[in-house]
């Protein structure tokens, strides 16, 4: 009965000073949704079902993310709005180097509070102003049949 | 009288002429230290309002090549007589009338070229009236490459309780943000004190929307609006290599030519930059920073970056944006104006009475585009350079994918929804074709739109042909009522 709390508080120390793992969400199983609020020290506050996808939302004290599973527990689309962006590198996963590069290779236009980032496979999109940031990450190609872009905010 | 000054001014001259020669060692016995060759005089050419001020520093130049400060051991002399007055440490002061003067300083035979400084009339619009010049001559053109609808501001940044100050154009202003943010490479000349953070220093990433940031410390700066009296407040300077950039930062902008903008003067409806979130919780924004480590930090309200208007003495609650109307083809440039305060002077006090929109925490009402099903989060923003807004408008093929490019001008309907639910108001607005637009030599432009995932972000063109109130969270403003809003 003493001992399991003690495992419990290890537990706890020892998650708090592992370095945190490069994570990945995009394209990956639900499982990365747990990692990912490990990632984000964020909760997980509700989550909602569709006919074609489930919504995940997980709140950090600066960003309340939104993942989108599909059926078979993918994560195809991410969606987000808070004080700051989440980590797009954690958000991105295995996506975050095409997404760099294509930012990179687009011009930089001054007075927009907005952006569109196209890869081959991901699209980012941002808006907002202070204290309110939102944002958006999805793979178009692995959106489940049936269901549009537009559903992601 | 004048014997007794020049008896005084030899006295505080001989340590400069003495000291170099007993800290130099290497002199011949009892050769003469270091003497001095040259004197000059910087502002060269600077205008001040009647009744302002100015302060001019001597700078003299030794045989030995070191150059100093020499401003308060100069005798200041300016013609002709009656225009300025010039103190013994070189700050002028106008005495009324206008004109311009020549002004040198001089040490024993030493006397500096001449110095013009000009005196203009005073503002008779009053001391809280801003000039905003869109694309005009606030704006520096090092920075405004292919940037249209930029409206510019000049804000006075001095030393806290000291007279040394610069003053700083390409000033961005921003209803979409709060607090003053100014470059380090345009304060040259200030040593400003880093706030305290913990048993750190304070700093500060701002990220936009657009998924650029900036970086820097916050420090304490007596900050000048119009000619409004100083204040002293925390503003972020703006510098990518101070200490470590935390890496949610990302790549903070290094220069005002990357990031478009000398400064960036927020003044939209609330009175700090973070607000409770950043008193209880490390959200991102503040850093303690102690040599290079910095780590997430809280900050009370007291000692956010603010609102500067929130901190003024009177014309507190909020401001007034004025921009002349422009003509569907666009306009090279445009003048408006900023006024400080809403019905706390004659000036700013509006004749007939606005709709106001109240707005949320976050500064944002409603908006719902003619024709949409449900309605957007929506915000008043003179730091966006066109309407941004969910539309089937074709976007423009090529370069401008950023905007519409309707095969015609295009008149539009939204209706703002108050953050309380009410009350309701259509606005009327017209989108042109960008593509035809930015091929004409124009800067500023009324009718240009882009799309929007998101939300409906009434950018600059909103302003033009309006007065449109901004009260700050937590104020009352005679008949428009407690912020946050916005009214029209």
């Amino acid at each position: 009965m003493k001992i399991a709390p003690l495992i419990l508080c290890l537990a706890l120390l020892a998650g708090l000073f592992l370095p945190q793992p490069s994570l990945a969400t995009l394209g990956e199983g639900a499982d990365s949704v747990t990692k990912d609020r490990h990632a984000l020290s964020a909760a997980k506050r509700a989550s909602t079902s569709h006919a074609k996808y489930t919504v995940q939302e997980i709140a950090s004290d600066a960003t309340t993310v939104r993942e989108y599973l599909d059926l078979s527990g993918v994560v195809f689309a991410v969606a987000w709005n808070g004080m700051v962006h989440p980590d797009l590198t954690t958000i991105l996963g295995s996506y975050a180097g095409e997404f760099k590069d294509a930012k990179r290779k687009m011009p930089r236009q001054h007075g927009l509070k907005r952006s569109k980032v196209q890869s081959s496979r991901v699209i980012v999109e941002t808006w907002g102003h202070m204290g309110n940031l939102q944002g958006r990450a999805y793979l178009p190609a692995l959106l489940p049949e049936g269901v549009s872009a537009d559903e992601i905010n | 009288m004048k014997s007794i000054n020049l008896l005084i001014r030899i006295i505080l001259l001989l340590p400069l002429v003495i000291l170099p020669a007993g800290c130099g060692g290497g002199g011949g016995g009892g050769a003469p230290g270091p003497s001095l060759v040259s004197l000059s005089v910087t502002p060269v050419n600077t205008s001040i309002t009647a009744g302002g001020t100015q302060q001019l520093t001597a700078t003299g130049t030794f045989s030995d090549g070191t150059t100093r400060d020499v401003s308060s051991q100069s005798t200041w002399t300016s013609s002709p007589a009656g225009v300025v007055r010039i103190s013994n440490t070189g700050l002028v002061s106008s005495l009324g009338p206008t004109g311009s003067v020549s002004i040198t300083a001089a040490i024993g035979t030493v006397t500096s070229p001449p110095v013009t400084l000009t005196v203009t009339a005073g503002s008779t619009a009053g001391a809280n009236v801003m000039a905003v010049t869109v694309n005009g001559s606030l704006c520096s053109d090092a920075t405004s490459a292919n940037y249209f609808n930029k409206p510019c501001v000049s804000v006075t940044i001095c030393n806290p309780g000291s007279s040394t100050c610069v003053t700083v154009n390409d000033i961005l202003l921003d209803t979409g943000s709060y607090g003053l943010r100014v470059f380090n490479q345009a304060l040259t000349g200030l040593n400003l004190t880093q706030a305290p953070s913990g048993t750190g220093s304070l700093a500060e990433c701002i990220q936009f929307a657009d998924g650029s940031s900036i970086w820097g410390p916050v420090k304490l700066a007596s900050v000048q609006l119009g000619n409004e009296p100083a204040v002293q407040m925390p503003i972020q300077v703006i510098d990518a290599s101070f200490a470590t950039t935390p890496t949610s930062c990302g790549q903070p902008d290094a220069t005002p030519a990357a990031a478009g903008y000398t400064g960036v003067l927020g003044v939209g409806p609330l009175a700090q930059d973070c607000g409770p979130n950043c008193a209880n919780t490390r959200v991102g924004l503040y850093f303690s920073c102690t040599g290079a480590v910095c780590t997430g930090a809280t900050v009370g309200l007291a000692d956010q970056v603010p609102n500067p208007v929130a901190r003024l003495p009177v014309d507190k609650n909020g401001v007034q944006v004025r921009l002349p109307s422009v003509a569907l083809t666009g306009a090279p440039t445009l003048v408006g104006s900023l006024l400080l305060g809403i019905g706390t002077q004659t000036n700013n006090t509006p004749a007939v009475a606005p709709t106001v929109l109240p707005a949320n925490q976050q500064g944002e009402f409603r908006a719902t585009l003619s024709g949409a099903t449900s309605s957007v989060n929506s915000f008043l923003d003179t730091g966006s350079n066109a309407l941004f807004f969910p539309s089937s408008l074709p976007p423009c093929t090529g370069a401008n994918f950023n905007f519409y490019c309707p095969p015609s001008t295009t008149s539009l309907t939204a209706t703002m929804v108050g953050a309380t639910g009410s009350p309701s108001l259509p606005v009327q607005f017209t989108i042109g074709n960008a593509n035809g637009l930015f091929a004409s030599n124009n800067n500023v432009f009324s009718d240009v739109g882009g799309p929007s995932t998101f939300g409906f972000d009434w950018g600059l063109p909103f302003f033009m042909g309006r007065n449109v109130f901004i009260g700050i969270n937590g104020t009352v403003s005679p008949n428009l009522g407690t912020g946050p809003f916005v009214a029209f």
